[in-house]
């Protein structure tokens, strides 16, 4: 049907608004480019307007519209960005996440950036295990890395000192003293099985060899290393009764309550964690497995330009913008993570250092998840459906990993 | 019924039970409300305490200052009037024709547009976004007032139909034989007669698109996002903003309570014997 | 003549309902990804033997089941315990019947924001409650426990959807006739037997047509869900509108998302046929 006959049906009254051009679009300067960014905030009062009245001083001739678009609690955001983009009216630039790169290769919505980089002053400011985290699988780089979180452990300080136990170093150590330290109104380790805990299953799993790789999960090793995680909750009882349902709140909440003595976060929580239990906690990176590789979550929010995109400089600008040291500071403030520009880093201010600390000294071995379309799904269904029902008991552990694969790999 | 209870006994039986009923209905708006009064500080005060101490409007003052919100507002408010004007607009000649014609397929047509009402939203939704992308109607107010206009229109038709078998057909046979005309019978004897029932099926469109959240969330972006839509910005990665939630959450619902409140007695009727999706 | 009168609401539905619906029964034949049109693939039945084989959709429809039963049960048990209370005569009658009525008129979205605030870990009024009557001994994450998340969700669909049934059953017995329980009185019936002998076969109808129109209503819901617990923890909460709406926004399997739409509508169908045949008679006159 004819556009021009809906709006006749829907009557003269209609149309004295006009029905195909939303009503707040900003007068845009004849002559100046606008560069649409997608965001994402935690706290919605924090606005970029600040970072955009620079920006825009600085570059005159560059009109920056920056959208807050809600995470939703769930998969909003993302749903939007790609629903955006397939009807067309997606953004110039937005923030991504790297486990999301191979559905918009599919959708064919990247282009490489690597030339504009190459031009850019900031790039040297970024450490060189970021870049090779932030690439694509084929070598090119797509995104421009904004803020990084790296996932490591919580321990309570003083309750190790009591034990006489050292921080965990490998999986046994981590094991025993989780033994050691649960008591009757203590567990040894607060475990996320609940949304999101893959990150938990992350350093012990995948650190223990098993990977994306087709077969990588029935490997010998991998079965091995995923019945040791699920005895952690079943026969070594070193988590709470609720760990099969735990998620982000309530890991931290039942930390910082006292009735966990080690847990698996990054330093989003550290300020939280800190003004409850003071010195009492520490962070060190998560224990290695034992042929000494390890795996940890990089948790990164990147900028991409899109390849649709009209304003494909200008909007790279913007987000180089971003990523450049004291803009970066500002906008880490509102989102509570780290900054990517080194300089920045080095007068950090905002975690206690030895947080910062174990986030660096965990960029080594950390690792995203697989840059595959499958991606998404695994973390929004099939990793929380199946751990959840391996830590209740309802099915072995080999058949939680027989359904990632066939997940994969079908 | 019919013996004198002792006022003793009518309070134990009916007038306490209705309480408890009027409480459960009423206990989690008024928490709502109580909660979008707290300063931050008591909201997350452990154990709870359930009265403000200090009662703020700093949350609505947040809300409508340093977020979108009030842009949303002004969003919903254009697409519920609008999918209402879109709705009325075509069911009221259907439902006229529907009242007052006999013509073959009718009964059918009518139970179409009553089966119509019955469709899952997710079988809908899947297509209306490809039409809608492929029209470009995708985050227009167009696109969510057509989105919205599934429900409205059969649901218009089905109300309107029963209010118009309401007036006596006599009136119209009177009319023609004063030499009126079926245009000038429909506009002076009709419609005046009918008004309140379009009325009321008007708002009930208007508080159903209000409401609305699938098709709104689908069809909708940054242009036009709608006040429920508008409601999940607050909920974060890592934190909840409970204060604005409320806040927000009462300024949505407070102007459908008080208009449902208004139409409900005529509601009822028009639900009862039509066909209505909540 | 009726044919111009009925011509814009025809087109207009036509336009927004029936083509869609013909393009979901053909999209459902195809593996059509969102993100990836060009490679749609015809696979005819594909799909459906695919739904066949998946555990999701089976633990889906059988929550659906409990779903359905219990929201649409106690809605109705509810409602028609708020109407026989509300049919006594007592002063402040009229401001009751109002207010009862107020949970009908919110949006979803706000309904499951409220419940999710009350149902909340730390700071929620359940467990503060819960914790002060001596009911539990440590807060409870409502939401987030597997055993407890779909009814905790179905106490806010009752919520939300008794006072239905509280007007429409109200609305009923105003109509039965006062000799009924006259006749009643004379030979000796108890309030009890009233009630069943009298009163419920005199709104039966109502009832029927209610609970058939609630059933439809309740088995296409899924705003709530998905505002409450997004279909988790783990496939908990799933119910089958939600897991065909989840398959198609998240997942962007529209082809797939579409055959699992076209089964919930044909399982609905029967459910339909029988309401649509009820209200067709009511509004003949």
């Amino acid at each position: 049907m004819e556009r021009r006959t809906f709006i006749k049906l829907a009557g003269a009254s209609a149309l004295s608004i006009p029905l195909t051009a939303p009503l707040a679009r900003p007068a845009i300067a004849q002559g100046a480019t606008t560069v649409r960014w997608w965001y994402h905030f935690d706290n919605p009062q924090h606005s970029p307007a600040e970072l955009v009245a620079k920006f825009e001083a600085e570059n005159p001739g560059i009109k920056v519209q920056a959208e807050s678009i809600p995470w939703g609690g769930g998969n909003d955001y993302q749903t939007r960005l790609f629903a955006a983009l397939v009807a067309g009216n997606g953004p110039d630039c937005a923030m991504v996440r790297l486990s999301w790169a191979a559905r918009f290769q599919q959708m064919k919505a990247l282009a490489p950036i690597d030339d504009l980089i190459a031009g850019w002053a900031g790039r040297s400011d970024i450490a060189d295990n970021i870049w090779k985290l932030n690439k694509g699988a084929d070598g090119k780089q797509y995104y421009l890395p904004l803020q990084y979180v790296v996932l490591y452990l919580y321990y309570r300080q003083d309750l190790f000192e009591q034990a006489g136990l050292k921080p965990p170093a490998t999986f046994e150590d981590f094991r025993s003293a989780a033994k050691a330290l649960t008591k009757a109104d203590v567990s040894g380790f607060g475990l996320r099985g609940g949304s999101g805990g893959f990150d938990h299953w992350g350093p012990f799993v995948l650190g223990g060899g098993a990977s994306f790789d087709k077969g990588g999960m029935l490997s010998e090793k991998a079965l091995a290393a995923n019945r040791w995680f699920v005895d952690l909750t079943l026969k070594d009882k070193v988590v709470p009764a609720s760990a099969p349902t735990d998620s982000f709140r309530q890991i931290v909440d039942s930390f910082k309550a006292g009735r966990t003595a080690m847990t698996i976060h990054h330093v989003g929580s550290a300020n939280e964690i800190v003004g409850v239990l003071a010195d009492k906690v520490s962070a060190v990176p998560v224990p290695r497995g034992p042929d000494g590789k390890g795996w940890t979550y990089f948790g990164d929010e990147s900028n991409a330009v899109f390849a649709v995109s009209k304003a494909r400089e200008a909007a790279f600008k913007w987000c180089a913008f971003l990523s450049t040291a004291e803009n970066n500071v500002v906008l880490n403030k509102f989102t509570g993570q780290l900054p990517i520009a080194s300089s920045a880093a080095k007068d950090w201010t905002l975690h206690p250092k030895r947080f910062v600390d174990a986030s660096a000294a965990s960029l080594p071995f950390a690792a995203s998840l697989p840059d595959s379309p499958k991606t998404p799904d695994f973390i929004a269904r099939i990793w929380p459906a199946n751990m959840q029902r391996a830590l209740l008991g309802q099915i072995q552990p080999d058949e939680m990993m027989r359904a990632i694969e066939q997940h994969f790999h079908g | 019924m019919i013996e004198r209870r002792s006022y003793a006994r009518r309070v134990l039986e009916v007038e306490l039970p209705v309480l408890l009923i009027v409480l459960f209905a009423l206990g989690p708006y008024a928490w709502m409300i109580l909660t979008s009064l707290k300063p931050q500080v008591e909201l997350s005060a452990w154990p709870l305490n359930y009265w403000p101490r200090q009662a703020t409007l700093q949350h609505y003052n947040d809300l409508i200052a340093r977020t979108s919100f009030a842009s949303s507002l002004g969003n919903s408010l254009i697409i519920a009037i609008g999918a209402s004007l879109l709705g009325l607009g075509v069911s009221i000649p259907a439902a006229y024709a529907f009242s007052r014609f006999r013509f073959r397929g009718r009964q059918m047509l009518l139970t179409g547009f009553l089966v119509i009402n019955m469709f899952p939203v997710v079988l809908l939704i899947i297509p209306l976004f490809l039409m809608m992308r492929r029209l470009g109607l995708i985050d227009s107010f167009l696109g969510v007032i057509l989105g919205h206009s599934t429900f409205a229109i059969p649901f218009a038709i089905w109300m309107l139909t029963s209010y118009f078998n309401a007036i006596p057909k006599d009136l119209d046979e009177a009319a023609t034989i004063d030499g009126a005309s079926r245009l000038q019978t429909i506009r002076l004897i009709i419609l005046p007669l009918v008004m309140p029932g379009v009325a009321t099926a008007g708002i009930y469109i208007f508080i159903t698109s209000w409401n609305e959240y699938l098709f709104a969330m689908m069809l909708s972006g940054q242009a036009v996002r709608t006040v429920t839509v508008a409601l999940q910005l607050f909920i974060g990665e890592f934190t909840i903003q409970w204060g604005l939630l409320t806040a927000g959450g009462t300024l949505i619902a407070l102007p459908v309570t008080f208009l449902f409140l208004l139409v409900q007695r005529r509601l009822v009727g028009g639900l009862t014997a039509g066909a209505v999706k909540s | 003549m009726p044919f111009w009168f009925l011509l814009p609401a025809i087109l207009i539905t036509a336009g927004v309902v029936l083509v869609p619906v013909a393009q979901t029964a053909w999209l459902s034949l195809q593996d059509y990804l969102l993100y990836d049109p060009d490679n749609a693939r015809f696979v005819g039945l594909g799909n459906f033997a695919r739904i066949a084989r998946d555990e999701v959709f089976w633990i889906s429809l059988s929550q659906s089941f409990v779903w359905i039963t219990g929201v649409v049960g106690l809605q109705f048990l509810l409602g028609l315990v708020a109407a026989l209370l509300l049919n006594q005569s007592f002063w402040w009658r009229g401001l009751a019947r109002s207010l009862v009525i107020i949970p009908w008129a919110l949006p979803s979205v706000i309904i499951g924001l409220m419940w999710t605030w009350m149902y909340d870990f730390n700071l929620g009024i359940i467990n503060d409650i819960a914790l002060r009557l001596g009911l539990i001994a440590a807060p409870i994450a409502w939401l987030a426990r597997p055993d407890t998340a779909l009814y905790a969700i179905m106490l806010a669909l009752i919520w939300q959807g008794f006072p239905f049934f509280a007007v429409t059953i109200l609305a009923g017995l105003q109509t039965v006739p006062a000799e009924l329980y006259e006749a009643a009185e004379i030979d000796g019936a108890t309030a009890r037997q009233q009630l069943f002998y009298v009163t419920l076969p005199a709104i039966a109808d109502v009832i029927a047509t209610a609970l058939l129109l609630r059933t439809i209503w309740v088995a296409n819901s899924l705003d709530v869900i998905l505002v409450m617990t997004g279909g988790g923890p783990g496939y908990a909460t799933h119910t089958l509108p939600l897991y065909a709406f989840l398959r198609a926004s998240s997942s962007m399997e529209f082809g797939y998302g579409a055959a699992l739409a076209l089964i919930l509508t044909a399982m609905l169908l029967a459910v339909v046929v029988l309401y649509v045949r009820r209200a067709a008679r009511g509004i003949e006159t």
